[in-house]
């Protein structure tokens, strides 16, 4: 366990290595003009220009530049923002931003958990009845539909019909918040219901389940003992990559919105070629999705002690 | 049916007789008349729902080029005038006018042509890369590793990083977007079709084959393929709703296709700012968007049921 613990951790950490290198050469790759605040742009002279590149060692060698970065790295310096906000460290920049996508998240996650599963364990308990085709037609239309429409029809319909204000402000947190968090949570309500419906029919089949029918367990007995704790155990599998990855925020709804969280952020510092920014935020996406898989998996081995994970990097 | 009493009392000579050999005959015990795609298209025609909405999916294919025949601007020649702005859906404007007051109708139906062949393209596009590199991870297992290297490597980072790297350092245009979401979007056809080939690869006739000389991609593409289509045609339905979803995701960031090229994703991320107050300028594309995507999304799962061999007798 601690040998296939230290592997993945090795592992995960070439990947982000590997990740970060490719975004940095990429970074590279672009004109040197972005190096410097639109304010610097308009006043420099060529030859002030050349001087301040060098002076950032920008005109090295692509290799060294690359060294150099690694060690920076050793040291956790990740840097300052040169555009979003000059002369920031970068870790600032995203630890002011990280606590919106946070509380967003979080209690996004919370609605749609409880929803989500409840609706998975309706549905499975009246299974081909009213209430199971409604969530199937549901679930159908939230992953068919792209999130922009949806969106959209959230945005018209609560501020139209339901009065909340379409767009986040700091000032009225609380009801602004309400429409992001329910367009956040209503792909993952339907996803949570989705694989609850089907673990928990998957269960029903079993033949310890018919045993318990024999035995003249009632119905509820057997579904909430039995059912519903065994499909359990796979869900548990989803929730910390899903709480992780709230840190990052989800893109689309921040902007849609205009929440000022980790959603725009990176689509704002690619933008603006703010190299040191994007470099910390692919590698911190990159962290924090690796990290959730593996405390998923961890935790779905915590929940069911019969399920050992394999050395084997390809069998998720 | 003949009773056993029939039988009763007579000669083996009575009850048996000597045939000819009829080469016709022969034929027409041995001949089946199965067809594998005859099946899956009976199959599939059995479903009501996907085969309405395969109707009309392709009725609104036909009626995307009618409509712009029949229009009474071309989307080319569209020319902003702010005081015609905002009109209501009328006689001349059938779908009104948008924020600049331009025709609203040929708009919406040029967009559905664009979003429709991306999104084609890249299923198609997606299923080739992915099917050959899924083939090859399965089946060649020195490769195994490398391959799941570089997938963690993809799979650990959120798309959209990497589309929007892309959309800024190479470019935004129609092109661009097909090639770097078929790009991003082959790893997860390549990784089914490999947990498919895992499962297909050691059975004994394969065995055999190579045994045999057979070459690889013979044993790949006759024996093992043939077993993928459900699947692969599956995940192609799935990616068109994908597609499109990902296509008005970096629409609305501003990174998806230029102005010359709209699609359903740029018309509705244009109007996020009025559509409050004219409904009708997101009504439109939402709902034909929606409409593509649902009907791939019923079509494709349709149609993977009536492609499993198993389901066929």
């Amino acid at each position: 366990m601690l040998k296939y613990t230290a592997k993945r951790l090795l592992q995960s950490l070439i990947t982000i290595l590997i990740a970060v290198t490719v975004t940095f050469l990429l970074m590279r790759m672009l004109p040197t003009d972005y190096y410097f605040t639109e304010d610097q742009l308009m006043k420099f002279t060529p030859e002030q220009k050349e001087a301040a590149l060098e002076a950032a060692g920008l005109l090295d060698p692509i290799g060294e530049q690359l060294i150099r970065f690694y060690g920076q790295l050793l040291h956790l310096d990740f840097g300052t923002s040169r555009r979003i906000q000059s002369g920031i460290a970068v870790t600032r920049v995203i630890g002011s931003k990280m606590g919106v996508s946070l509380r967003l998240g979080v209690i996004s996650i919370g609605i749609s958990l409880v929803a989500g599963l409840l609706l998975g364990i309706a549905q499975a308990s009246f299974k081909d009845k009213v209430i199971d085709w409604i969530g199937t037609v549901y679930t159908v239309i939230v992953n068919a539909v792209p999130s922009l429409v949806i969106y959209s029809l959230v945005l018209v319909f609560g501020s139209k019909y339901l009065g909340f204000p379409s767009l986040y402000s700091s000032r009225n947190v609380g009801m602004s918040s309400v429409l992001p968090i329910v367009s956040l949570s209503l792909a993952s309500i339907a996803s949570y219901a989705l694989w609850m419906r089907r673990y928990m029919v998957d269960e029903m089949t079993r033949d310890y389940i018919k045993l318990a029918k024999v035995k003249g367990l009632s119905y509820s007995q057997i579904m909430f003992r039995h059912v519903l704790r065994n499909a359990l155990v796979p869900m548990v599998q989803f929730i910390p990559q899903a709480l992780l990855l709230t840190i990052s925020g989800s893109l689309l709804v921040e902007q849609f919105y205009s929440v000022p969280g980790m959603g725009p952020l990176l689509t704002d510092a690619i933008k603006r070629y703010d190299t040191s920014v994007v470099q910390t935020l692919v590698m911190f996406y990159a962290a924090l999705s690796i990290v959730g898989i593996f405390l998923g998996d961890l935790l779905m081995m915590i929940a069911d002690p019969r399920i050992t994970i394999s050395g084997k990097g390809g069998s998720r | 049916m003949a009773k056993a009493s029939d039988f009763a009392g007579k000669k083996d000579d009575e009850l048996f007789y000597v045939v000819d050999y009829s080469p016709e005959e022969a034929e027409r015990i041995g001949y089946s008349n199965y067809s594998y795609w005859g099946s899956v298209l009976k199959n599939f025609s059995k479903n009501k729902a996907a085969v309405f909405f395969l109707v009309l999916f392709l009725a609104l294919v036909i009626f995307s080029f009618i409509a712009l025949a029949i229009a009474k601007y071309d989307y080319a020649t569209l020319v902003t005038d702010s005081s015609l702005a905002f009109k209501k859906p009328n006689g001349e404007y059938w779908f009104g006018t948008d924020n600049l007051g331009r025709d609203y109708w040929c708009q919406v139906w040029y967009a559905t042509q664009v979003s429709i062949r991306l999104a084609l393209i890249v299923a198609v596009g997606e299923s080739i890369v992915g099917v050959i590199f899924g083939l090859v991870w399965g089946y060649v297992r020195s490769l195994d590793r490398l391959f799941t290297e570089i997938y963690n490597l993809f799979d650990s980072i959120p798309y959209i990083i990497y589309m929007t790297l892309i959309a800024l350092i190479v470019g935004q245009s129609f092109t661009i977007m097909a090639i770097s979401m078929v790009a991003i979007g082959w790893l997860p056809m390549a990784r089914r079709v490999r947990n498919m080939v895992f499962m297909y690869r050691d059975r004994e006739y394969n065995l055999a084959s190579r045994c045999l000389g057979t070459p690889l991609w013979r044993v790949l593409s006759k024996n093992i393929l043939p077993y993928l289509v459900s699947v692969i045609i599956l995940r192609m339905a799935q990616s068109i709703p994908a597609t499109i979803n990902l296509e008005s995701t970096l629409s609305y960031l501003g990174l998806g296709l230029g102005i010359e090229t709209p699609s359903l994703g740029l018309l509705l991320s244009k109007v996020r700012g009025f559509f409050l107050d004219y409904p009708y300028l997101l009504i439109f594309p939402a709902s034909i968007v929606s409409i593509i995507s649902i009907a791939f999304y019923i079509m494709g799962n349709a149609f993977s049921d009536a492609a499993d061999p198993r389901n066929h007798v």
